[in-house]
């Protein structure tokens, strides 16, 4: 059996889904979009279950609704789990009143049961399930009560059949059901509803007859017809409610009292400002390039274990080469930033699972907007400290089409997980003490650039001045330990996985191009190497950043398309094979290769690398929301344009600040 | 400009409530349909109650509980919600 879920935002869908599903699950993508597409097994069955994004209607406005439309009606799947948050039923059903006019059969799953008492509300599930005569199971998916009942349930096949009940006032259902009458497909009486409300998707159904019924319905509740609908649609469901729900007295919330301080007008923008600060000081700064260290001492000792063992087994020269200048400095040069990552990657879920994420988008809104962009830009801007892709994927919540371009443009500006290599080696080496404030002063950089380019952008291209901001306001939520541990592996897994992967293949690519000439010779001096003569051809793009003509510098920011941190992988294998250096720290050893690089022409560097053109990951993300490959190009050479023209300038600045 | 305050029974744009007034919404206007459409899913229908929750500490959006739950809006788009002070 094939089982969808679907529920509002935020009403606990992904823990559902895991706790259903367990480890039995699969990400891919939808077929033309990049919302994730998560598929499993329910434990214990083999009936599969697919995670359909978070809407709160099915009409055809935002891309989610219509993927999930999309799903239904071409996937068929044999039944709807519907998760509703119980806590706030009115909405929830809302959703439920629409899926129920599809042709298939619906259980309702009241999540969040749980938190029923400490709200004081007392939900009548059988009186619910009666009323809307579908099968009705109370569960916290949190918790993982109610959860072996449900899937008892399906399996069992103990489903209420779905009777289409009427849920209109009379004129209205009459029309409804006489469209469907004409109607020989399934979802007719869906479809109907659809073809009254003159929805674009069923154009081609429409006739004069419906137009006919619409316009008589217009004129009698002198409204029009998707207002019409949405209001006996709420009506009704108050109507279920009203018998099945009681609320016993009205108390403050947990949340109201915390709303109190962190959306305080004084105390908001300084509580951001130090959490902002205590994850930067735990991921980036401090604690985090402690780990580092750490980290590089075991990765030092497996290359010097490695290379002693190779050579004690008789190993060629060159094999000896491959693994320790090519792979063991390519790939070691990444994971070191390992630790880094998961301390980031658990800031940014707890920052998301609590509600706060929310909360920030809300009150910055004002601010924003001042600048062409929403609120919800800053979602993407703080997801995209871990990685630019699924910050770019965020910026589907902007309703808006121009602040959502805008801030698919500028997302990439951010410092994400993979550029903080980047910032560790230079800002390590070059600025020793004032190492934290110097990487600081990047984040701050980046912020600035963004706004900025912003201004820049509303002025000359995204001149639209209708805008929109509509959002739920979630509660406060306790993050729970064990969706946390899994959201920060499976970030964390894969940039593990890309290390051994794309970085990996990079390194050995990049030793063979360096330690071979272009007649295959192995052993020529790095100089006469392939790639030296590549980057050789190209250095002078950089050299009004490094005052130098550098081809190791040129081909490792080249490789910064593939992944950025490649940028590091590669230095650290161009500096060994030509230097017979293998430890980070003697990337930038006086007499080496990378010698010339000074304060100012690395904190240049850096800049070009953190600002411009994204990994392809980041690019193809930004194609598929940007919709065309024209504006993707734009993008990318306004972003490359951006970093070459900051680059220069901070060099200039450098320089002269190092003569005085 | 002091803000004009809108007593029980009057009329105003929803933009025109302050914080702590409660008010019910008599229609909707504006031609972004899909923003319309937006709000009609969300629960912003005629003869709803709406009470206006937090606001933003820099004036805007607000935060507005209807229908058992919090919606967070602009100005900007409540000036084509019209609601009646209750
Ligand atoms: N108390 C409680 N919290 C829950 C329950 N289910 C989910 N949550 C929390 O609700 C928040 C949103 O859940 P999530 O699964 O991310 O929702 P989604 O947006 O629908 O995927 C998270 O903080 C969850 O920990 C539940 O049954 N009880």
């Amino acid at each position: 059996m094939r089982i969808a879920l679907v529920g509002n935002q935020n009403s606990g869908k992904s823990t559902l889904f895991n706790t259903m599903t367990g480890d039995n699950q699969k990400i891919g993508n939808w077929p033309g979009v990049t919302i994730d597409r998560k598929e499993g097994t329910v434990k214990g069955t083999n009936h599969t279950i697919v995670d359909l994004p978070g809407i709160y209607s099915l009409s055809p406005y935002t891309s989610e609704e219509e993927i999930s439309r999309n799903f239904v009606f071409e996937e068929r799947p044999d039944l709807i789990i519907n998760i509703v948050d119980a806590t706030s039923i009115e909405r929830s059903l809302y959703l439920t009143t629409q899926l129920l006019e599809l042709d298939c059969k619906v259980i309702l799953a009241l999540n969040m049961s749980d938190l029923l008492e400490k709200k004081s509300l007392v939900i009548d599930e059988e009186k619910l399930s009666s009323l809307l005569h579908t099968s009705v199971v109370k569960i916290s998916a949190l918790k993982g009560s109610g959860i072996d009942e449900l899937i008892k349930l399906i399996d069992e096949g103990r489903i209420l059949d779905n009777p289409h009940k009427k849920i209109y006032q009379e004129d209205l259902e009459e029309a409804i059901e006489d469209i469907a009458k004409g109607l020989e497909m399934v979802h007719s009486r869906f479809v109907s509803v659809k073809l009254l409300e003159n929805d674009v998707k069923f154009a081609s159904l429409q006739s004069k007859d419906i137009e006919a019924k619409r316009h008589q319905l217009e004129q009698k509740y002198n409204s029009d017809i998707e207002e019409i609908i949405a209001n006996q649609r709420y009506e009704y469901v108050v109507e279920v409610k009203k018998q099945c729900v009681v609320k016993k007295e009205y108390k403050e919330t947990i949340t109201d009292k915390l709303d109190k301080v962190f959306l305080n007008k004084w105390a908001a923008l300084p509580i951001f400002v130090v959490i902002m600060f205590a994850i930067y000081f735990l991921a980036v700064g401090v604690v985090g390039s402690a780990t580092v260290d750490f980290v590089d001492g075991l990765v030092g000792k497996f290359s010097d274990f490695m290379s002693e063992w190779l050579a004690s087994v008789n190993a060629s020269p060159w094999a000896v080469s491959l693994v320790v200048d090519g792979i063991i400095a390519g790939v070691g040069a990444v994971l070191n930033f390992v630790p880094q990552l998961i301390i980031l990657f658990i800031c940014i879920c707890l920052l998301e699972t609590t509600g706060y994420m929310s909360r920030i988008a809300f009150f910055l809104d004002r601010l924003f907007k001042k600048f062409g962009l929403s609120g919800k830009s800053l979602i993407p801007f703080i997801v995209g400290s871990g990685c630019a892709v699924p910050g770019i994927m965020s910026t589907r919540t902007i309703e808006d089409e121009d602040e959502k371009r805008m801030t698919i443009m500028l997302a990439p500006f951010i410092p994400c997980s993979a550029k903080l290599p980047i910032i560790a080696l230079f800002a390590g080496f070059f600025f020793d003490r004032y190492n934290g404030l110097v990487s600081a002063s990047l984040y701050f950089l980046a912020v600035v650039t963004i706004l900025i380019s912003a201004l820049i952008m509303k002025k000359f291209f995204f001149k639209g001045d209708s805008s929109a901001f509509i959002s739920e306001l979630p509660e406060y939520k306790l993050p729970n330990l064990k969706y946390l541990l899994r959201d920060v592996w499976d970030k964390t897994f894969s940039f593990i996985k890309r290390a051994g992967t794309i970085i990996l293949l990079c390194s050995v690519i990049i030793w063979f191009t360096l330690s071979f000439s272009w007649k295959f010779q192995y052993g020529v001096d790095v100089e006469d190497s392939i790639l030296a003569s590549i980057g050789k051809c190209l250095s002078w793009i950089f050299y009004p950043m490094l005052g130098e003509l550098s081809w190791g510098a040129t081909v490792s920011a080249i490789q910064g398309l593939v992944a950025k941190e490649q940028v590091v992988s590669s230095m650290a294998v161009i500096a060994g094979l030509a230097d017979d250096v293998t430890e980070g720290a003697l990337i930038f050893s006086q007499t080496g290769i990378f010698g010339f690089f000074n304060p100012a022409s690395a904190y240049a560097f850096m800049v070009f690398n953190l600002f411009s053109a994204p990994c392809f990951g980041a690019i193809g993300a930004m194609r598929r929301e940007l919709g065309t490959t024209k504006k993707t190009l734009i993008a990318v050479a306004f972003q490359t344009g951006v970093a070459w023209i900051l680059g220069c300038i901070v060099f200039g600045i450098g320089s002269l600040i190092m003569l005085l | 400009m002091k803000k004009r305050i809108y007593n029980k029974g009057e009329e105003c744009h929803m933009s025109d409530l302050i914080k702590g007034q409660k008010a019910l919404v008599t229609g909707l206007h504006g031609d972004n349909l899909a923003l319309r459409r937006r709000l009609l899913d969300m629960g912003v229908t005629t003869g709803v109650e709406v009470f206006i929750k937090k606001i933003a500490p820099m004036g805007d959006p607000v935060d507005i509980e209807i229908r058992g739950y919090e919606l967070c809006i602009r100005k900007s788009d409540m000036r084509n919600i019209d609601v009646k002070v209750i």
